[in-house]
């Protein structure tokens, strides 16, 4: 028996005054805990959330893994081992958050492998040259750091502590990006035009990345209610384009967007239409590597089987059992 | 059905006199295999000094919103043998739980309730303990084979190494030059 005991005291609470009070310390600038009491959308919202970006950073290794032994100088093999590693970090990162909320990693990685989870539309893209190599981490990985800095300041501890230790590191992962686009785009003639094919393929699919148009984005209200998220879609998705044009004209690169143009008004560069139906086509499973992603991921955790099997026997054997 | 290896929770020191923080979790067979799991997830690129795995099911955790609503009960004959707890305490909002000390009890509901009545026990947002031997330490004949790799990487790791901005800087003035 225990020398003491921990018990709730009976209290007339109803959710009404919860959800008064859990909004008031989110207000207040409060992070909520786990064991505190959410509201179950809050905490509904969440686990979509950090699952799908945990699947995001597992996947997201797949596009790039492929050229680890393709890459043209040891150094930058190194360089980019290292990152493709950081991603799977991240994913285990943000499996435990989503953990805190009950959901269990078992779940979450059977969700991914049976196909029935969704990650970032941006890893259904092929990667054909080392040129991307350069594209994804300027515009992927860019992209990705607005977003993740804005969670890292969220309303939920454990996500908003996982953000920050992950920030830390896209931001490796964006210039090492740079780093290979400046060297492509000032190199020889043939160097340049492998840069700007591969701007022109990554830079749609990047500007998607940051999800439907604020109109069409059911989820937001709520989120930003409950500061899980504090800029919407379009925000992010503007800031990103206004840091990031400048950047490229002044490479010599252009972007693929015959409407693009300088507001002077606003200081903004203001884009054409994004094509939506392709963005819905890649989310529902018909992308160009949507296929090819899943079984490589299948094959991965099969191929991983015997490591596993392994290390339970030898645990069983140490225990003694 | 739940089938998944045990899950560990993860704290780590990043340098001597720091306290361990928590960090997240892995899962794993054994405790040995969670300790090099943790090396791998966490230890990529930080400084770190020493890591300890301690499995999820033997940490007693508390929010300061789950202590107000609850009342703990000490029972003086109930109490059993004594051992060491470890405490951690979340003090600051944005912060994670810090390791701050160890307290000599015969449950984890009596740890817990001797964490909660210290001063900083008043003011945590959250109060986590667990007993000492429940933990899997590193030690430091672990810190070479184990940590000092992911320090000599930095000159490939760092964001430092790069110098994007001075670069494109030089690039822009070299245009400027040439209108
Ligand atoms: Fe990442
Ligand atoms: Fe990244």
């Amino acid at each position: 028996m225990y020398g003491a005991t921990v018990e709730p005291i009976e209290d007339a609470q109803t959710d009404d005054n919860r959800l008064r009070e859990f909004e008031a310390r989110i207000a207040r600038g409060e992070k909520i805990e786990p064991g505190d009491w959410m509201p179950d959308e809050y905490r509904r919202q969440l686990i979509r959330m950090i699952s799908q970006h945990a699947h995001s950073e597992i996947v997201g290794m797949l596009p790039e893994g492929t050229f680890i032994t393709r890459a043209p100088t040891l150094r930058r093999k190194l360089i980019l081992l290292a990152k493709v590693q950081d991603e799977g970090g991240h994913g285990q990162y943000l499996y435990h958050a989503a953990e805190t909320l009950g959901a269990t990693r078992e779940d979450m990685l059977d969700a991914l492998l049976s196909g029935r989870a969704k990650y970032s539309s941006i890893f259904n893209y092929p990667a054909l040259s080392w040129a991307d190599m350069g594209a994804i981490g300027w515009l992927v990985d860019g992209a990705a750091i607005l977003n993740q800095t804005m969670l890292a300041k969220c309303s939920y501890g454990p996500y908003a502590r996982a953000m920050k230790r992950i920030c830390a590191e896209e931001n490796f992962h964006k210039r090492q990006g740079q780093d290979i686009v400046i060297t492509l785009a000032t190199g020889t003639p043939e160097q340049k035009v492998m840069m700007q094919d591969a701007i022109n393929r990554w830079w749609w699919p990047t500007l998607m990345m940051f999800g439907p148009h604020d109109t069409d984005s059911p989820n937001s209200a709520v989120l930003i209610r409950w500061g899980i998220k504090t800029k919407t879609n379009d925000e992010l998705r503007q800031m990103f384009i206004n840091q990031t044009v400048p950047e490229l004209l002044a490479l010599g690169l252009t972007i693929p967007d015959p409407d693009l143009r300088y507001d002077e008004e606003s200081g903004n560069w203001r884009i054409g239409p994004i094509n939506w139906d392709e963005f819905w086509q890649v989310v529902k499973g018909n992308g160009p590597c949507n296929q090819e992603r899943m079984d490589a991921r299948r094959r991965a955790h099969e191929d991983g089987r015997w490591v596993r099997e392994a290390l339970a026997a030898y645990a069983e054997k140490q225990s003694g059992t | 059905m739940d089938t998944q290896w045990p899950r560990f929770i993860v704290f780590l020191q990043e340098r001597a006199n720091a306290p361990h923080q928590y960090v997240g979790s892995v899962h794993a067979p054994d405790a040995d295999m969670a300790l090099m799991n943790a090396r791998d997830v966490f230890v990529r690129r930080p400084a770190c000094l020493s890591l300890w795995v301690v499995p999820a099911s033997a940490v007693l955790m508390k929010t300061a919103e789950e202590l107000a609503r609850e009342t703990i009960t000490y029972n003086r004959e109930d109490d059993g043998a004594k051992e060491p707890y470890f405490v951690f305490y979340k003090l600051l909002e944005k912060g994670t739980l810090i390791h701050s000390g160890e307290v000599d009890a015969g449950s984890p509901a009596v740890a817990l309730a001797a964490a909660y009545a210290t001063d900083d026990g008043q003011t945590a947002k959250a109060i986590w303990v667990f007993p000492a031997k429940a933990a899997r330490c590193s030690t430091s004949d672990d810190i070479q084979p184990m940590f000092a790799p992911a320090r000599a990487k930095t000159h490939f790791r760092d964001q430092a190494e790069f110098h994007i901005t001075t670069t494109m800087q030089q690039i822009k003035r070299g245009q400027d030059d040439d209108e």
